[in-house]
């Protein structure tokens, strides 16, 4: 392309300003896409990538109100060392996890009955319901429920299964509980909502054909179904796992991370270390490692995730 | 479409005894919970639980006599629709460039956008808490308006993009050998044909936005900027602990509008939450 406009030196004026223009117009055209899709990747950039940078910068130093005072790599080798960063890790791990497992099996098991059901509609609009609930709403609806009005003690010491209040606050293991058992109730329904529309999507042929063979539905759901929305059921469940690794709002309104850091999750640890205790630096450095992984998950399972179902 | 799928040799019994009772575990609760809201204060908190109380309408009085609610209601819904011009502005260009051209760098751009969503709210709260201060837009809904655009812009524009995926592209071959130009044809073909998809992605967009709380709570440290989000948060009056009745009328009060849009778009529900790859 440089050459022809060499040769086309000695060609008439409007041939040459109308070429000038079609070239331009074609390198117009070439870089048109990515004028396009532009102003959503500096957005995400300034709102990502200038608070990674910000986030690495700061874990060098120590930050209090006032100045910045470097510090090396001293806020990392705390980190190392700190039980309650490894701790907030392992909690947001437990209680992901075990949330995340009983909510794909109450999901499967919901999606399965309903689907072929002739309100299965009616079903989801129920289903839903709790999904639509302000977070920090739901954090409360289960805060009053199970500490603060007891509720919950109530109906167990009516129904004759215990005597006494149970002292969820004093125990870690109830305290867990209660924050995966707040998760379940809000957000099984995302995943059912996505699993019954995967069941309904497929062919039902098939399905009326293993009938024919004599298979039970369970049979046609085990080895035809499952397998068929295997890739959906993959990105849902990525898309829950980010959302509940990054669980927030009911840790700071229900349990603020006790008893003893036992339900203290990530975000918590950062968002206690920053703004609690104003240690921003070592914030940051905690920001930084998460970062860090997280950029490791999204470029292995979470990408494979979701190209897989899309191709 | 259910027709095929007949009930036979499955026990209905069990069918609806399971459908049944996730109905009762989910609608318990809320029920519960609207009873809270409209009952007196002095029968929330008590030695034994009350299950029957007297009707009240004080918390109903209170949460717009005592707190600026109106003021909160106000903030959450400039933030919410200003968050969400700005994810249809930068997500439909980028939507289009996504589904329409190849080029070179497309997918991985496409992945970067998405991969934004993964990214904790934790991790980017202190520099942005700085950001913002530096700028002095703490405290202020324009700030809120600009977190949440970030927050939701990935799904807006995976979801717009799923969409124009579905439209032929004869369509607009056809309007190109009439010569007209790509901005045209995206403004007069594509964008009416994909309107369903933008309001799903809207809707959805809109729902993540009044539950954000993290940032809110963090941009906005005081009741100049809270949303209704963060206000339930701060409905403790001290010495008198947390104001129950209050927080579960302001609960529905944002539940209603939510639910109302979302039956609306119930059958482009499954698509939007999974940004488009369900297409129920």
């Amino acid at each position: 392309m440089p050459n022809s406009s060499l040769s086309d030196a000695d060609a008439g004026t409007v041939a040459l300003a109308s070429r000038k223009f079609k070239r331009r117009s074609r390198r117009l055209k070439a870089w048109f896409p990515y004028l396009l899709v532009a102003p959503a990747v500096i957005y995400l950039l300034l709102i990502t990538l200038y608070p990674g940078i910000f986030a690495i910068v700061q874990s060098f130093y120590a930050v209090k109100f006032g100045p910045w005072n470097p510090v090396g790599f001293a806020n990392y080798e705390r980190l190392l060392v700190d039980t309650q960063f490894w701790g907030a890790l392992l909690n947001t791990f437990i209680i992901g996890s075990i949330s995340l497992a009983l909510q794909c099996v109450i999901a499967l098991t919901l999606a399965f009955y309903a689907y072929r059901d002739p309100w299965v509609q009616g079903w989801r609009i129920l289903f839903l319901i709790p999904m639509l609930f302000m977070p920090s709403a739901v954090a409360f609806i289960y805060k009053l429920a199970f500490l603060d009005g007891r509720v919950f003690s109530d109906i167990l010491i009516r129904v004759g299964l215990i005597e006494q209040n149970l002292a969820i606050q004093s125990s870690i293991w109830m305290s867990r509980g209660l924050l995966i058992l707040a998760d379940i109730w809000q957000w099984t329904p995302f995943l059912f909502i996505i699993f019954v529309a995967a069941l309904q999507g497929q062919d039902e042929e098939v399905e009326e054909a293993a009938r024919l063979d004599g298979a039970s539905w369970f049979k046609i759901f085990w080895h035809i179904s499952l397998p068929l929305m295997r890739p959906v059921v993959i990105e849902a469940l990525t898309l829950r796992a980010i959302d509940i690794t990054t669980m927030f709002a009911n840790v700071f309104i229900i349990t603020k991370g006790g008893p003893a850091f036992g339900t203290e999750t990530i975000s918590y640890f950062i968002y206690r270390t920053g703004f609690k205790f104003f240690n921003f630096g070592y914030a940051s450095a905690a920001s930084v490692i998460m970062l860090i992984l997280t950029i490791i998950i999204a470029q292995t399972v979470v990408k494979r995730a979701f190209v897989s179902v899309r191709d | 479409m259910a027709s095929l799928r007949r009930s036979r040799g499955e026990n209905l019994f069990i069918r609806y005894l399971i459908l049944g009772a996730w109905a009762s575990f989910c609608l318990a609760p809320v029920l519960w919970f609207l009873s809270i809201g409209l009952r007196p204060r002095t029968e929330i908190i008590t030695p034994q639980p009350i299950y029957w109380p007297t009707f009240s309408l004080d918390a109903w009085h209170m949460i717009w006599e005592d707190w600026p609610m109106a003021k909160y209601l106000r903030n959450s819904v400039a933030a919410i629709i200003g968050s969400v011009v700005i994810d249809l502005a930068l997500a439909i260009p980028a939507a289009y460039s996504l589904s329409r051209y190849t080029y070179r760098g497309r997918d991985d751009i496409g992945f970067y956008i998405l991969s934004t969503r993964m990214m904790a709210p934790a991790i980017v709260a202190v520099p942005i808490f700085f950001l913002f201060r530096n700028v002095g837009l703490l405290d202020s809904i324009w700030a809120l308006m600009i977190v949440y655009a970030a927050i939701n812009l990935s799904l807006v524009t995976w979801i717009i993009r799923s969409y124009m995926l579905d439209i032929p592209k004869e369509l607009e071959d056809a309007a190109r050998t009439d010569g007209a130009s790509d901005l045209r044809i995206l403004w007069e073909i594509i964008i009416p044909a994909i309107l369903p998809g933008i309001i799903t992605a809207s809707v959805i967009a809109m729902i993540f936005a009044i539950n954000e709380f993290l940032f809110t709570l963090l941009i906005a440290s005081t009741p100049d900027a809270y949303t209704m989000s963060v206000a339930l948060a701060n409905f403790t009056g001290g010495s008198d602990g947390v104001i129950y009745n209050a927080i579960a009328l302001v609960a529905f009060l944002a539940f209603l509008p939510v639910f109302l849009v979302v039956l609306l778009i119930q059958k482009h529900l499954s698509r939007g939450l999974t940004m488009g790859a369900v297409k129920g």
